[in-house]
């Protein structure tokens, strides 16, 4: 049922409203007069659908721009965006008229901030309600993500699509009239304002422009966390939404520089209290998003590879290159490179009460600075082409010292301080011991390490909402590199690092796109349960208790998710006795190492 | 419908949550309005209840009952109001209603319609609040009703002449008398349980029928007290329903709620002017007091007097002006409301007159109000409104509840206080009566166990310990003013890496008060209490440690045997006397400290050496072992069974095996709520039969010691034993929620006893329990042991040496020792024998010589 055809990515609102008004209408003929919309409330009348069906059916997405730092200015408001971040805060509920009667007619104002029409007074009208989110680009992304997947498409689309709208805003005002004109209700307000809008668009495009390369320069880590996003999402039930996830939205940009302006009424000097935290976020520099669709990402999101059947023999091959490479990479070191494989496939699968299964934590000892700086370099920057997420952090007496690693609750602008371990799930973290020096750690320091070490047992942040503390779960791959045996990290497997040579490798481009797909691939394997597997283990944990009295719960359940990752890592679904003696062999050979 | 006296009947379009986004309902047109305005009075210095300012909107004063007029008196105010309520969204600084609106008045209300304003009258047809189904007679008469007749359901039982008044009549003859409150705070609970039907309206439309309960409640204080000026505010608490944070939406809109937050932020007080008084710049004359219409107030152009009758020489005279206090505060919800993955929701809440200031930051409370939206104005010049809405919450009443993390507990305290049904009671009793189910269930013990530290693999009996632990003996106090203690120690020896500190870490969780510390970093004053001396004033204080802090609660002390001697000897008192003594730095004093404790120790070896003692394995005092009621060794033993089931625990840990992991488990949040109940609720008896069986196995427990044929006396059970037998098998009849302890629990204390006895008791020359290994550190077979060694000697020394002879060396002695009996005899052990006939006076020791004398 798609009714006149809207450029639904040049006048996505001018669908939105014909949509409603047409579903309206028709509601209102089968009720006879009674309220037809307030069965809208919470609901969609036909216009997500329709969105959807022209983005994912119609291959409308390849067509949407990609809003970022770079094009903020650039892209017209009340068009069409999509956008990637991480949800960084929430900023609870915003109510709005969402549809008032217009004469005989019922209008919305769903994905707007401002009415287009203006309402009469008084009139009937329909108090909706939205959620706020304020979203960043995610912690650590690493550049790859970028220009991975739609990221070359896109860049070409918005590339040229900047002229087309440069050119567009040439012509602006006749362009709003014809929209006007298309949906048939002449409104000069309306024309007037996107005009007002669009001067301080062009003010803040220049001005966007000058901190954007300064922003972009900072390595490989997204620029700008500075640039954020203010979502909102209609009709959905909140919880399905957390914090730290990161979200393709795609929905109306729109630029209202008046929401901005500060209200200088003096009898609202009281309402400091009662202004909202958009206030902070003026949409200048925090563009607002009317999200009509969105969806979760996970990492295989960013790969751009086809959709290919992963068969174990497939998954095999990659396997294997990836681990000649990571041998390569640690100089030689083989037992290094396994353990890295299995550190970098693992993720939490499960959480019972305290304990938290599958994951993996790494600690490579054996270096000082000068190896450090050679192998973790190349680690790291191996590391970063991996994984969609990552970040190296120097844990020195210093920055344990300085460091803001708790995001805070700040109650009094009512948003949530970001701190270094705000990350989404699946992050992979590089902390460099060999920085640690002697010395004495402060009151922050102190809570920097417990945070830490909180975060490497079980997996959870506390996150500081001054009266009490509020406990997130994360899923973090930690690496720590370090002299001896970290003792601020406890990490679940110590790797004593033995290199044999220098590191001079550099992989391809096409490979690391297969390590990418391989990585991501297993991650997400289903694992399957058998009870014969069950019994095999049990009986081997116990030969191996017998064997050797000091093995603890810790242990073996260590050994557990190892063999289930090696078991992965292979493709197979099921965990084999094979597995299990290939980690009884790794295991061997490290603690033979060990002494 | 009948007709509405706006003249037009509600449409039926409007629902609730339609007519507040309206920016400027129908009815503010109406025409009659203006006339009807300056017929009424107003009294002088009625405050208005609700503060309202251009952009708050806060709903108007509530025309006074003098306005009235025989007909339809109801319906002019109830016009009034609606039309003053349209001010909450004044959107426009459109034109007010004219400056003759408010023409000042002192007189109080002149004439009352019968049952005041009920629907008595006889030629008053029904009004109703305008888009509502309420008649403004009938919620006239349902109040005054409710206010003359309600009686508490609690006084029935009560005859008293005095008393004879409904409980809202005696509290405004309260008011009254006392002058000093403003406020009459009305049970929800009770309007609910006297009229249902008023309730719902009362929850439904709150802004009109609060406005008719004010009404009619100043129409009853002119009545009883004509010269009582103050404006009396009806204040609702208690709803019945009290609603998340998270959950309100725009359907609530108007209408009343009740919410739980926690307070973040309080904004300063604002004055807010309610009267103006103006001053003429010409000739000085006050003008009478202007009150603040919608947040306005109208200058006067022309000076008043007569012969002054200058314009525009009026000013403001800042200090004449009356003005009400109004505050705006944050409320965040409370943790435990805060889905998993989500960010706590806030609200702002504005509250006026005396409910400011009522709550600090941090304050848990709960808020009665009325949640309003109001639209947000784009700038001051501009006409537009934006379609966005703030809301906000019109305080009605402010309680504070709990801050402790174990609510269940803590509301109980405040219910119990209050003696007042409350919206938590009802929520309270709903959990209890799931508690009570839950302590019906038959497996309940073995459940509790399993869901006792659930990730802990095995240790049944130790986790049954602990449970004891948590529920506790009854303390009992003698009038003689001896007193027995009801908490229970447990001391956990084992390996290292048997998830010792797990279950601390556990319990720690669990246990109301719990405090958790490290024996090698915690001092005898970190544990206790210690005096310190104030930086500022230079006094001494008292600051309690660990302990003290953990009365009525669990302290954990993990490390043990790493403590300082000197810290370990504090806690002697702490563990029989359940108090501290402090007396230094001019400071004497005894401090509660009934807290159990739960401490865990290495062995010295770090791995437990089968062949000694416990007190050889852990250095502790005897004395302090006693009083440890229940001692487990957790030991790593070889044992394929117990591997097979560790094996066992973790695949089922790692796989979602639903075979292995189908076991119900109380949650950790159920677990603490029926732990908390119990402990408060559930105070067990002996039964006569428990009591016999308790006597019976504690004889037989003693007599296990002299089996006949057997020379040696061993104890295997002192009195510090029954009474341990004592405390468990209460903690053991609470668990099932029982208030009488039955043979079972004395049964399965017994057994538990046993359990931990074997474990730390068990003499290991002879496999037998002997209490003596706890109470002096030597078994009776030791002793033994000594006594023969000692008679040997003797009878060697006799033999071999001439009194006054020639002295011997020891290891020579040694050696004719070994040679005659087939025990293994070291050297100290000798020494000890010949230390033991030299105080009789048998020999002397010079060095390592040995003289007979």
């Amino acid at each position: 049922m798609v009714g006149p055809q809207y450029d639904l990515v040049g006048n996505p609102l001018g669908a939105v409203r014909a949509t409603f008004e047409r579903t309206a209408a028709a509601a209102a003929a089968e009720s006879g007069g009674a309220d037809p919309v307030a069965a809208f409330r919470g609901k969609d009348w036909g216009a997500g659908d329709l969105f959807r069906s022209f983005l994912f059916e119609q291959d409308g997405l390849a067509k949407v721009p990609v809003l970022d730092a770079s094009n903020l200015g650039l892209i017209k408001p009340n068009t069409l965006v999509r956008y990637r971040g991480m949800v960084q805060d929430m900023l609870g509920n915003e109510y709005y008229i969402g549809a008032f009667k217009d004469g005989s007619t019922w209008r919305t104002n769903k994905y707007t901030d401002f009415s287009p029409f203006s309402m009469p007074h008084p009139c009937d009208s329909h108090l909706w309600e939205r959620h706020l989110f304020h979203c960043v680009p995610a912690p650590g992304q690493n550049s790859w993500t970028l220009e991975s997947s739609p990221g070359p498409d896109v860049r070409r689309m918005s590339n040229c699509l900047a002229p087309e709208l440069r050119e567009k805003r040439k012509r602006d005002g006749d362009d709003d009239a014809m929209d006007v004109s298309e949906n048939g209700h002449k409104e000069s307000s309306f024309c007037k304002k996107p005009k007002e809008g669009d001067v301080h668009v062009s003010s803040s495009s220049t001005e966007v422009a000058g901190t954007v390369p300064e922003m972009n320069g900072g390595d490989h880590h997204i620029p700008g966390s500075s640039f954020s996003c203010l979502v909102k999402i209609y009709d959905m039930p909140e919880s399905q939404v957390k914090l730290n996830d990161v979200i393709e939205f795609i929905g109306v940009y729109t630029f209202d520089p008046e929401l901005a302006a500060p209200s200088d009424n003096p009898d609202d000097i009281m309402l400091d209290l009662m202004e909202d935290v958009t206030v902070q976020l003026p949409p200048s520099k925090v563009p607002r998003l009317h999200c009509l669709v969105w969806g979760k990402l996970s990492s295989h999101d960013f790969i751009s590879r086809p959709v290919v059947e992963p068969s174990p023999s497939l998954l095999k091959g990659i396997r294997q290159s990836l681990l000649s490479h990571l041998t390569l990479v640690l100089g030689n070191d083989e037992l290094a490179a396994q353990c890295l494989l299995l550190h970098l496939l693992s993720r939490l699968r499960s959480r019972v009460d305290v304990v938290t299964v599958g994951r993996l934590s790494l600690n490579f000892t054996g270096f000082n600075k000068e190896s450090a700086s050679i192998f973790g370099n190349q680690l790291y920057s191996l590391i970063q082409k991996l994984v969609p997420y990552s970040q190296a952090i120097p844990l020195s007496i210093d920055y344990l010292n300085s460091a803001t690693l708790q995001p805070r609750k700040d109650n009094k602008s009512g948003r949530l301080v970001t701190g270094v371990l705000q990350l989404p799930q699946g992050t992979h973290l590089t902390f460099d011991e060999t920085l640690l020096q002697t010395g004495s750690l402060t009151c922050k320091g102190v809570e920097n390490t417990m945070l830490l070490k909180n975060l490497m047992e079980s997996q959870k942040v506390d996150y500081d909402f001054e009266y009490y503390k509020l406990e997130m779960t994360a899923d973090v791959q930690l690496l720590t590199l370090s002299e001896g045996k970290s003792n601020i990290l406890p990490s679940d497997l110590v790797v004593p690092f033995r290199p044999s040579s220098v590191p001079t490798v550099n992989a391809g481009a096409e490979e690391t796109e297969s390590w990418r797909w391989y990585l991501a691939t297993v991650r997400s394997l289903p694992q399957s349960t058998e009870p014969e597997t069950y019994q095999m283990i049990q009986d081997e944990m116990v030969s191996a208790m017998r064997d050797d009295r000091s093995l603890g719960c810790s242990e073996l359940s260590r050994w557990l998710t190892m063999a289930q990752i090696m078991a992965l890592s292979f493709g197979e679904k099921s965990l084999s006795l094979e597995h299990w003696h290939m980690v009884k062999e790794l295991e061997r050979l490290r603690k033979q190492r060990m002494q | 419908m009948a007709s509405n006296a706006g003249g037009s009947s509600p449409p039926s379009a409007s629902s609730p949550d339609g007519r507040p986004s309206s920016p400027l309902p129908v009815t503010n047109s109406s025409p009659s309005q203006p006339t009807r305005r300056s017929g009424g009075r107003r009294r002088r210095g009625s405050a208005s209840p609700y503060a309202s300012s251009p952009s708050l909107g806060g709903f108007e004063t509530p025309p006074h009952p003098g306005r009235r007029t025989p007909s339809g008196a109801g319906a002019g105010a109830a016009r009034q109001q609606r039309q003053n309520w349209a001010g909450r969204f004044p959107p426009t600084p459109s034109t007010p209603m004219s400056t003759d609106d408010i023409p000042p008045s002192s007189e109080a209300g002149d004439d009352e319609t019968d049952g005041g304003g009920g629907g008595g009258g006889v030629d008053a047809t029904p009004v109703f609040v305008w888009g509502t189904n309420i008649s403004v007679q009938d919620v006239n008469a349902a109040i005054l009703r409710f206010l003359r007749h309600f009686r508490d359901p609690r006084d029935a039982g009560r005859v008293d002449p005095v008393m004879d008044e409904g409980k809202y009549m005696r509290a405004i003859h309260r008011i009254l008398e006392l002058e000093g409150g403003e406020s009459l705070d009305v049970d929800a609970h009770d309007v609910f349980d006297h009229d249902p039907d008023l309730y719902s309206k009362m929850v439904r439309y709150p802004l009109e029928v609060l406005a008719i309960f004010d009404i009619v409640l100043m129409d009853l204080v002119a009545r009883i007290e004509p010269l009582f000026e103050k404006h009396i505010q009806t204040r609702i608490y208690n709803l019945k329903s009290s609603i998340c944070l998270r959950n309100l939406n725009p359907s609530d809109i108007e209408k009343m709620v009740s919410i739980k937050g926690m307070i973040i932020r309080c904004s300063s007080v604002i004055p807010e002017l309610k009267e103006a008084v103006f001053r003429c710049l010409v000739c000085g004359f006050y003008s009478d007091p202007v009150m603040v219409d919608r947040g306005r107030v109208t200058e006067p152009h022309i000076c008043q007097k007569e012969q002054c009758k200058a314009t525009n020489s009026m000013t403001l005279v800042h200090n004449r002006c009356r003005f009400s206090d109004r505050q705006i505060i944050k409320l965040q919800e409370t943790p435990d409301e805060i889905p998993e993955g989500g960010t706590p929701h806030t609200v702002s809440v504005l509250m006026h007159d005396k409910l400011v200031d009522a709550g600090k930051p941090g304050d848990r409370v709960e808020i009665t109000g009325i949640y309003r939206a109001m639209s947000i104005r784009v700038g001051p010049t501009q006409r537009t409104v934006k379609s966005i809405f703030k809301t906000y919450i019109d305080c009605l009443h402010i309680k504070k509840t709990d801050k402790s993390r174990l609510h269940v507990e803590d509301t109980m305290d405040i219910d119990s206080s209050n003696a007042s049904k409350s919206t938590e009671e009802d929520f309270l009793s709903d959990k209890v009566e799931k508690l009570k189910e839950l302590s019906k269930l038959p497996d309940i013990y073995d459940r509790l166990t399993r869901s006792l530290a659930p990730n802990i693999w095995e240790l049944d009996d130790v986790k049954r310990g602990l449970l004891c632990q948590l529920f506790g003996g009854n303390p009992l106090k003698l009038p003689s003013g001896a007193s027995f203690r009801g908490d229970i120690n447990i001391l956990l020896v084992g390996d290292p890496g048997t998830s010792k500190s797990q279950l601390l870490q556990y319990m720690h969780k669990l246990s109301p008060r719990g405090i958790y510390t490290s024996g090698r970093g915690s001092s005898a004053v970190g544990l206790t209490a210690y005096v310190a001396k104030d930086p500022e004033t230079g006094e001494t204080v008292l600051e309690s440690g660990a302990l003290v802090l953990s009365d009525k609660g669990v302290c954990c002390i993990d490390e043990f045997d790493k403590m300082s001697d000197n810290a370990r000897s504090m806690l002697h008192e702490v563990m029989e006397q359940q108090t501290v003594s402090i007396a230094k730095a001019g400071i004497i004093a005894s401090l509660n400290a009934r807290t159990s404790v739960l401490a865990c120790a290495n062995p010295t070896e770090s791995r437990y050496n089968p062949r000694l003692s416990v007190i050889d394995n852990i250095h502790l005092a005897p004395t302090l072992l006693s009083r440890f009621d229940l001692i487990y060794l957790i030991l790593d033993k070889a044992d394929e069974q117990t591997d097979r089931r560790l094996a066992k625990h973790i695949v089922s840990l790692h796989f979602e095996n639903p075979n292995l992991e189908e076991l119900e488990v109380l949650d950790l949040q159920t677990l603490v709520s029926y732990i908390s109940y119990a402990r408060k609720y559930i105070q067990p008896q002996l039964s006569d039969e428990a009591a016999e069986e308790l006597t019976r196995g504690y004889v037989e427990m003693r007599k296990r010691g002299n089996s006949p044929g057997s020379r040696k006396k061993v104890i295997t059970a002192t009195a510090r034993q029954i009474e341990s037998l004592i405390r468990l098998s209460e903690a053991l009849a609470r668990m099932r929620f029982s208030e009488v302890v039955e043979v079972q629990d004395v049964v399965e204390a017994f057994r538990l006893l046993e359990v931990a006895m074997q474990q730390s008791a068990t003499d290991h020359a002879t496999g037998t329990i002997d209490m003596d290994l706890i109470m002096t550190g030597i078994s009776a077979s030791e002793r033994l042991r000594r006594e023969n060694l000692v008679a040997a000697t003797r009878n060697l020394i006799v033999e071999k040496m001439q009194l006054g002879g020639p002295s011997m060396r020891m290891t020579e002695l040694l050696e004719e020792l070994r040679k005659q009996s087939s025990m293994e005899i070291h050297l100290h052990e000798l020494r000890g024998a010949l230390g033991t006939l030299m105080t009789e006076g048998a020999v002397i020791i010079h060095g390592d010589n040995v003289k007979r004398v």
